[in-house]
């Protein structure tokens, strides 16, 4: 994408600002429910529950949880589609309680959902009706959506129905879309979900190249991809259960998953050596020459394993630390706070 | 505001005739409703020399035509807002709607727009062919122009009504998901009470009360007056006092309930859900 002269948007001063966040909602009781029990209390789903984050500008930030983890409400929220019960949020310094409108022009929506296009107007159509309704003017409206279609690399098609578009396209039509005021704040939710691993990739070098780098913008990223999340966010959070549990950028987050470091050793002549166990950690063999090490921090304990092995004669061929992987770190964060 | 207007009527635009067969049949459909009333008119003309003196103009035809055209415009003016509200939520574009800088009630209205405009074009299309059709007969219809400036207060004052019941519909929608009883409902009684197709002196001499309830009444009552015999405003004050005192009542009122709807929906999340 060609998309740095597409951004007026040079020097970030957004960012999002959530404090003490929390939002009930309450289940509206069917009419037999009514009936039978006049007195009964309606069920309250706690949502968020005294979320704390802030993003800072020009990052982008990974939204994790499992599903009712309270991510789209927290999306919500700072959309202004939904007013919360207690805590503040701001967006680009406006408040989502108060200055709606204000938010509403610094920030752009990325939605998986196709339906959110009407599928009877061409690509083009459905752009001009979202420009005027992000006010942008007649005279540049025309301009600006060519050359989001030119960047986003959907010209052929723009005047073809929007229903005959590609699960890929119609993505591409989503971003377009939340750029054509060129805000500074972008919302991304599950924006890779239907589409293939190619056209996935694609998408993340635009948002991760273009978008981010180049262009500075902020990106609230909402995935279950940890894989995902990985590549392309700076910092993460991970909510369940209406909470955050877990937030950092993911070197941090990784330290806390993991207690102790581990090690790959790839090894000769250590026949016997494992399992062996220490003060500092244990060590595990396969059979094939590799030793796996959990190691307390701190690199004493690898000095001293190191200096073991050699004492018996070992030739040390590789030693490899190894990172917890989200996927670790996700299901212990989500472990943690119970089922 | 008016860009965004506009960007409205430009989009139902291209939606309806993307649908080209669809777009083209309701031409010919205001063809065929005008030829049914005319034909129904004609038969039964002949036999209401005794009733013709309740009818404003004395023409049946006339007066069904003057009765169906604001019948049809309080339609619009009661459903139209749930409706399209309705359509929004379902079809996932609100949600999309809602995000982009521009006020909940503008979107709301301004989906609305192109079911105003279409249907005025409609009602004049079936004055237009009504009066073609009348002058087949020997007692062609004859638009008194004395009355146009008391018929386009009338009118307006209708629609005001209407859409104020129409925006308290919308907001049923926006919070309870159904708002089809109260449209429903007033459709119905007006249908049934306001003088649309028949004088309300036809009625039941306890019923005929209720029918001084409803904004219809007084609008089928006014057109009519206005247009086929001519009166001006001065002649016309009851009529337009009381639809006046409904404006000023309802409208306020619509505008509350709409904004505690949309305050609350926001407040309970449900504002996209259907």
């Amino acid at each position: 994408m060609r998309g740095a002269a597409l951004s007026k948007y040079t020097q970030p001063v957004s960012s999002i600002v959530v404090e003490d966040l929390a939002k009930t909602f309450v289940k509206r009781r069917s009419l037999r429910e009514s009936l039978l029990h006049p007195f009964g209390k309606a069920e309250r789903v706690t949502a968020l529950d005294g979320v704390n984050l802030q993003v800072e500008a020009g990052e982008i930030f990974g939204l994790l949880g499992p599903n009712g983890a309270g991510k789209t409400t927290l999306l919500k929220i700072l959309s202004c589609l939904i007013i919360q019960d207690r805590g503040a949020a701001t967006v680009a310094g406006h408040s989502t309680r108060t200055q709606e409108m204000r938010v509403r022009s610094s920030i752009g929506f990325v939605t998986s959902d196709e339906r959110s296009f009407y599928w009877r107007l061409s690509g083009r159509e459905n752009l001009h009706f979202f420009a005027r309704l992000c006010n942008i003017a007649p005279a540049a409206m025309r301009a600006r959506c060519q050359a989001l279609l030119d960047a986003l690399e959907l010209s052929d098609k723009a005047d073809h129905a929007f229903m005959g578009y590609s699960s890929g396209m119609k993505q591409r039509m989503a971003v377009a879309r939340a750029l054509l005021h060129d805000p500074p704040v972008l919302y991304m939710d599950e924006p890779t979900r239907s589409l293939d691993p190619v056209a996935a990739r694609h998408l993340r070098e635009l948002i991760a190249g273009t978008l981010n780098r180049r262009q500075g913008k902020t990106i609230l990223l909402a995935t279950h991809n940890l894989a995902e999340a990985e590549e392309l966010c700076g910092r993460i959070a991970i909510l369940h259960r209406a909470r955050v549990r877990r937030m950092g950028t993911l070197a941090e987050v990784r330290r806390w998953a993991l207690s102790r470091e581990r090690y790959l050793i790839e090894v000769t002549q250590a026949d016997g050596f494992a399992p062996y166990k220490f003060a500092g950690g244990t060590v595990e063999a396969d059979g094939a020459g590799i030793l796996r090490a959990e190691l307390e921090r701190g690199g004493e304990a690898l000095t001293h394993l190191l200096g073991a092995l050699l004492a018996r004669g070992a030739r040390i061929v590789s030693c490899t630390r190894q990172e917890a992987s989200l996927q670790e770190i996700f299901d212990l964060a989500v472990g943690e706070a119970g089922p | 505001m008016i860009r965004k207007a506009w960007g409205f009527l430009v989009r139902d635009f291209l939606i309806e005739v993307s649908y080209k067969s669809h777009f083209v049949m309701q031409f010919f459909g205001v063809v065929f409703s005008v030829g049914i009333w005319f034909f129904f008119a004609a038969f039964l003309q002949d036999h209401l020399s005794e009733a013709s003196g309740v009818l404003t103009g004395g023409h049946l035809f006339a007066f069904i035509l003057f009765g169906v055209a604001p019948y049809h415009y309080q339609q619009v003016s009661l459903s139209t807002f749930a409706h399209r509200f309705r359509e929004e939520q379902v079809t996932g574009t609100l949600e999309a709607m809602l995000v982009c800088p521009t006020r909940t009630p503008l979107v709301i209205f301004g989906s609305a727009l192109y079911d105003f405009m279409f249907t005025s074009f409609r009602i004049v299309l079936y004055i237009v062919v009504g009066i073609a059709f009348s002058h087949f007969t020997s007692r062609p219809i004859q638009i008194h122009a004395a009355g146009l400036p008391a018929a386009l207060i009338i009118f307006t004052l209708l629609v005001t009504t209407s859409v104020s019941i129409g925006v308290m519909a919308a907001a049923f929608v926006m919070y309870f998901k159904k708002g089809d009883v109260l449209v429903t409902l007033i459709s119905s009684a007006s249908a049934l009470l306001g003088g649309v197709f028949f004088p309300t002196s036809a009625l039941p001499g306890v019923i005929q009360p209720l029918s001084r309830l409803l904004p219809i009444s007084y609008t089928t009552d006014g057109v009519r007056r206005a247009l086929l015999a001519g009166e001006t405003v001065g002649g016309l004050r009851a009529e337009i006092q009381a639809l006046l005192l409904f404006a000023v009542v309802l409208l306020p009122v619509g505008l509350m309930v709409f904004r505690m709807a949309l305050r609350g929906a926001r407040r309970d999340g449900t504002l996209v859900q259907f």
